[in-house]
């Protein structure tokens, strides 16, 4: 059974009871009636509660289909790692937002992106990422006078 | 007779020169404005108050009015070409819109935008001119036990929106649904879920759980080596760039269910447009031929929610206009430039300041009809977009994601958020969870708890307050008929298999 589990499957619909739990318990803290009427923890009461038991009707119809011995689709995870990659990218590019200002950061993150994700070229990398920059330093910061954080540099 | 003559009327104070360049500015303003995913119309209405107060009152409401209904036209260009919503009520058109794109439809799915915009827009000043007291009357009938039959409504929408498993779809909506509840809690002012971050006391807004969701989720998704090409197909010439006859025909009741049900919801105060999309989405596919095919890039799923988005802006018009009661952010801006002015809208601004409510409507029939001719023109423009190869496609929706979430509030934390729901988004991709039903719950949530917890405090804690009205009653029976409808199908569809298999 536990060969034809799908384990991706299986612990994303954990994660869901636990949040559920955490739910649950959070709002058990909070008056659920009070003399006025249904109180904070009236409506995420119900809401964890019903996280926690379809999540785990989800978990028993896994259990049951793994059970049957039917060939289960499984979550593909190929490709993980450039989405990873680009992501990890956007979070140094928000950390550097603010202390480096929106240029620095963005024109890291193209970067990332165009040379390391899609192999392009050091001349590619470097002709879109500045266009890109100053067009949306142009258009926003220029002409749309969106307040965009500006680094020790002045943009 | 007399509307005819109200309007002739309206006409010739709305095609005063000033008045027509008032109302272009205003119109072109909102396409812009709508086009950039964090600027919503009521920021914008917000920032060119105080220039419109220092107008007649009768040219201001023109501008103010046309950048409302002019954002809605260019929410939705952002949301076909890069999965994008420019605003909340622009998140459905995400999900045949961009699928459109996918397949080399992006000029039909754009022109189908723009026409439902025009025709809906229409529909909802004419609405708006011919029924506005009776039905502003009737709205006011709508009672918490009603908003929450309307919001029970909203989310059974989610059995549209499922993919494969219903499971999968309904957790999705409940996390939204706990996401709405994060934050201030308006009954007893207390704070919930929000981590000791007082970030968090204001909740979790839309367009940073739609953008990370949609667009981040689709960027990291598609992150692979790529030889340079441009990732979508881009048809050639003008004809394919625009709606053909077939995808009108295909379009007919989207049309005029989009403008109706986005009237009808948009006079309610509170429920706003993403509803009315969600609904007349719904709607469409619930009584389409084929409705299997929904999700895939039907164009009819583009043009209901477009039609609903633009009819609701004349719905919202009427219980600001007739009973001086804002039912939106922007509608309440609106109300304060009438303040400004020195008047109070309400029963009476019809008969007292006939020239601007015939001003305003007449004007309404020529900025559709102008946004109509500025946008379709530039639907060929738009599709060029796609023809970049998806280096520079994906790393320039990336930077537009981080200026449209920074410039919602200036606040380096809705970076950070937009960052998670863009793993969230990838990762729900990945698991097969649709992300559409979370966006449900978060827009829905808040409404529905403040609907429930007003109904149960009118009845002292008696939960039949909920059924027992007519009007709520009937709206909880089509709840049950949709939510229960799938369940019949699948019944149906076994007893044949069985009866196939026995025969």
């Amino acid at each position: 059974m536990w060969k034809t589990l799908d384990k991706s499957e299986l612990v994303t619909a954990l994660l869901l009871v636990a949040l559920g739990t955490y739910i649950v318990a959070a709002a058990w803290e909070w008056p659920y009636m009070t003399a006025d009427g249904p109180g904070p923890g009236f409506f995420p009461l119900w809401i964890g509660i019903l996280l926690v038991v379809l999540s785990a009707l989800l978990i028993a119809l896994q259990v049951a289909e793994a059970f049957g011995g039917k060939p289960v689709a499984r979550t593909g995870w190929t490709g993980t790692r450039p989405a990873l990659l680009g992501w990890g990218a956007l979070v140094v590019a928000a950390a550097l937002l603010e202390p480096a200002g929106f240029v620095a950061s963005y024109l890291l993150l193209s970067t990332v992106l165009l040379r390391v994700i899609f192999r392009r070229s050091w001349t590619s990398t470097a002709v879109v990422g500045v266009i890109s920059t100053a067009g949306f330093w142009g258009l926003f910061v220029k002409l749309l006078e969106v307040r965009l954080p500006a680094g020790p540099w002045g943009f | 007779m007399d509307v005819l003559i109200n309007l002739a009327h309206g006409f010739s104070i709305a095609l005063e020169p000033m008045n027509l360049l008032w109302c272009f500015i205003g119109v072109f303003l909102g396409t812009i404005v709508g086009l950039l995913p964090g600027l919503g119309p009521s920021a914008t209405v917000a920032l060119l108050l105080p220039l419109a107060t220092q107008m007649s009152p009768t040219s201001g409401i023109i501008m103010l009015a046309g950048i409302y209904y002019g954002a809605k036209y260019g929410g939705s260009t952002t949301a076909i070409l890069l999965n994008v919503p420019g605003e909340s009520a622009s998140v459905v058109t995400c999900l045949d819109g961009f699928e459109m794109a996918r397949k080399g439809r992006a000029g039909p799915a754009l022109g189908i935008a723009a026409i439902a915009s025009f025709v809906a827009g229409t529909i909802g000043v004419l609405l708006l001119m011919l029924v506005a007291p009776p039905v502003a009357e009737f709205a006011l009938r709508f009672g918490p036990p009603e908003y929450f039959a309307l919001m029970a409504l909203g989310l059974s929408m989610v059995v549209l929106l499922a993919g494969r498993s219903m499971i999968k779809a309904l957790l999705s909506m409940l996390v939204g649904l706990w996401l709405a509840t994060i934050g201030i809690d308006l009954f007893t002012d207390g704070d919930r879920f929000t981590f000791n971050r007082i970030e968090l006391v204001d909740g979790v807004h839309f367009v940073v759980a739609a953008i990370g969701l949609f667009a981040i989720g689709e960027v990291l998704a598609n992150l692979r080596p790529a030889d340079g090409a441009q990732q979508f197909k881009v048809p050639k010439g003008l004809r394919n760039l625009l709606p053909n006859w077939q995808d009108l025909k295909d379009c007919r009741f989207a049309f005029l269910n989009g403008s109706l049900v986005g009237f009808f919801i948009g006079v309610l105060p509170g429920a706003g447009s993403t509803i009315a999309s969600f609904v007349s989405y719904g709607l469409e596919k619930a009584v389409s031929r084929r409705r299997e095919q929904f999700g895939t890039g039907v164009i009819e799923g583009v043009a209901a929610p477009e039609a609903a988005n633009n009819s609701e802006t004349g719905g919202a018009l009427v219980p600001l206009l007739t009973l001086g009661i804002p039912g939106s952010a922007t509608t309440a801006i609106l109300l304060a430039a009438f303040i400004l002015w020195g008047m109070r809208p309400g029963p009476l601004l019809i008969q007292d300041h006939p020239d601007i409510f015939w001003g305003l409507v007449a004007s309404m029939y020529i900025g559709n009809v102008m946004l109509l001719v500025f946008n379709l023109p530039l639907v060929p423009l738009f599709a060029q977009i796609l023809r970049l190869p998806a280096h520079i496609l994906y790393s320039g929706i990336l930077g537009i994601s981080i200026v449209g979430v920074y410039s919602v509030d200036q606040r380096l934390f809705d970076v950070w958020l937009v960052a998670g729901f863009g793993l969230l988004g990838y990762l729900m991709r990945r698991l097969e969870y649709p992300a559409a039903p979370l966006l449900l719950g978060l827009v829905l949530g808040e409404l529905m708890e403040n609907a429930v917890r007003q109904s149960l405090m009118m009845s002292n804690g008696d939960v039949s307050i909920l059924y027992s009205r007519p009007l709520a009653a009937t709206m909880l029976l089509f709840t049950a008929a949709i939510l229960v409808g799938p369940m019949f199908r699948q019944f149906n569809t076994w007893r044949l298999r069985a009866a196939e298999q026995e025969a």
